[in-house]
């Protein structure tokens, strides 16, 4: 274990030791459920372990415990979100479907569309149009170039930045 | 810390692959040959590309599972991607899912590091790991028995014996030497003896002292130097020195407490459960995490395996059914009280 590896488990055992009943005390209040409240707090020390980096630099623990808290509630709402939306437009579809997927599938499937809205977080609005158009529903560049009015070097440059955003996006 | 060039690889990378399903058939197969070779030159060319198909592997799946409709897929994303919309956390809370495996698995490596050592650990002269016991014999005769997770420095030189307990716990069985004093010290005080057998364990914020033989003087790091008097303490007697002083003694059984020494266990008696966990924490790989309020009200008098803390713990299942252990992941296990329904 080398010394900046050593100085690191230290913060993060100080800051779990410290601060861990309160930030559960805190997020109890602010979600009305202590099984969920627990569940966050836990997160969020993961979150804060797998940022390593960060940890070093944390002068305030508790702000920055409530704002990453905040974060992964936020995350939440959008896991959330993406699997209400994919349900219900599942659900229209179904009629149309040869076959419903199994719920297996279906969670496979959820959990990596959370994956590809990770990899596309902080892509442009048009560019992650392009990249869905693209890969998901199969059209040309040129047709891509047609519905979002722009020329095809355009649709190849914003492919080349999804794509590319996924590498800088997992610290990789 | 990204590589200066990483930027630069990516957008190599997504270049190659954007060409490889653009528009014109001729240039989709110039790009395979050319994407192939630039692959090949670098183990790091490749690897980034690796993760590019693998999303769109993703994105190609997502259309599959839903029979070639891109349309749910569609839907979700563009959830995901809305500007915050009003909240409606009825609605959204019925919805709560998808597990949270892919954080922990990321976090495994991370809760290893939670084995944490102060410094003054890794710095000490003897020192064991979780589930690790050691028994020295010191160069005067004394035997120094180590607990697991304990560390001690040892001073000795012609005018006294000394041992500093930096963690953890540890039973002294001090050999008789008329010119020179054995004291056991710690941030709390000092333990002082001629020829005995007791146990120092470190907790927190306090020292505990427990006799199992003859007497010891115990003087107390709280007290101004002038005044500080020797308290002396004898065999079944315990008592806890901190920062306040030295509390009151209590009375304790030598023979179990030697016996729980001897075959590694921990004697609970009456004791709150998660002062017990805190015990087998200790003593475990990894972490124990568990609510203490709700647990405080739980008492246990028992006799654990100390090195089978994983067996120890089954035994306080078995005794409080009303547990919940919950390990998300090896070294992390969390121990709560769901209130019963």
């Amino acid at each position: 274990m080398s010394a900046a590896e050593f100085v690191l488990q230290q913060h993060i055992h100080t800051l779990y030791r410290d601060h861990h009943s309160w930030l559960h005390g805190w997020l109890r209040k602010k979600l009305g459920c202590a099984h969920n409240a627990a569940d966050v707090a836990h997160d969020t020390f993961l979150r804060i372990i797998a940022s390593r980096d960060a940890l070093l630099g944390i002068q305030e623990p508790r702000a920055y415990l409530t704002t990453t808290a905040k974060r992964l509630l936020v995350d939440r709402v959008r896991r959330q979100s993406i699997e209400a939306a994919y349900l219900s437009e599942l659900a229209h579809a179904a009629e149309t479907l040869p076959g419903y997927p199994s719920p297996e599938q279906t969670l496979a499937t959820l959990q990596a569309l959370e994956e590809i809205g990770a990899a596309l977080q902080g892509v442009s609005a048009k560019a992650r149009e392009a990249f869905l158009l693209h890969y998901l529903d199969g059209q040309t560049h040129a047709a891509i170039a047609a519905q979002l009015d722009v020329s095809t070097r355009m649709v190849r440059k914003y492919l080349v930045q999804a794509l590319a955003n996924c590498l800088r996006g997992q610290g990789g | 810390m990204a590589e200066p060039s990483a930027d630069l690889l990516a957008a190599q990378a997504a270049e190659w692959i954007v060409r490889l399903t653009a528009d014109d058939a001729a240039e989709r197969a110039r790009a395979r040959a050319g994407f192939e070779a630039w692959k090949q030159a670098d183990p790091r060319h490749a690897a980034s590309a690796a993760r590019m198909e693998g999303l769109i592997g993703r994105v190609q799946a997502v259309r599959a599972n839903a029979a070639g409709n891109p349309r749910p897929a569609h839907a979700a994303l563009n959830a995901a991607f809305a500007p915050d919309r009003p909240r409606n956390p009825g609605a959204r809370r019925r919805r709560l899912g998808a597990g949270l495996a892919a954080v922990c698995a990321l976090a495994v490596p991370a809760w290893l590091m939670l084995q944490a050592y102060p410094p003054a650990y890794l710095a000490a002269d003897v020192r064991t790991a979780a589930g690790q016991w050691e028994t020295r014999t010191l160069s005067d005769g004394t035997r120094l028995a180590l607990n697991g997770a304990s560390a001690v420095n040892l001073r000795y030189d012609e005018n006294r014996r000394s041992v500093e307990l930096v963690q953890g716990e540890i039973l002294v069985d001090v050999a008789r030497d008329a010119t020179r004093p054995f004291l056991v010290e710690t941030a709390h005080g000092s333990i002082r003896a001629l020829g005995t057998r007791f146990v120092v364990k470190r907790e927190d914020g306090a020292t505990v002292l427990s006799m199992l033989e003859s007497r010891v003087a115990v003087q107390s790091a709280a007290a101004p130097a002038a005044s500080r008097e020797a308290r002396v303490v004898g065999a079944g007697e315990r008592v806890r020195l901190t920062p306040a002083g030295i509390a009151p003694s209590e009375a304790i059984d030598p023979r179990s407490l030697a016996d729980a020494w001897q075959f590694r266990q921990l004697v609970v008696d009456r004791h709150p459960l998660p002062a017990v966990l805190d015990e087998l924490d200790r003593h475990r790989r990894g972490r124990i995490h568990h609510d203490r309020a709700q647990l405080e009200g739980l008492v246990v008098s028992a006799v654990l395996p100390l090195d089978d803390p994983e067996r120890a713990l089954q035994l306080l299942r078995t005794s409080f059914p009303q547990l919940r252990m919950r390990a998300v992941t090896p070294y992390l296990l969390l121990v709560d009280a769901p209130p019963a329904r």
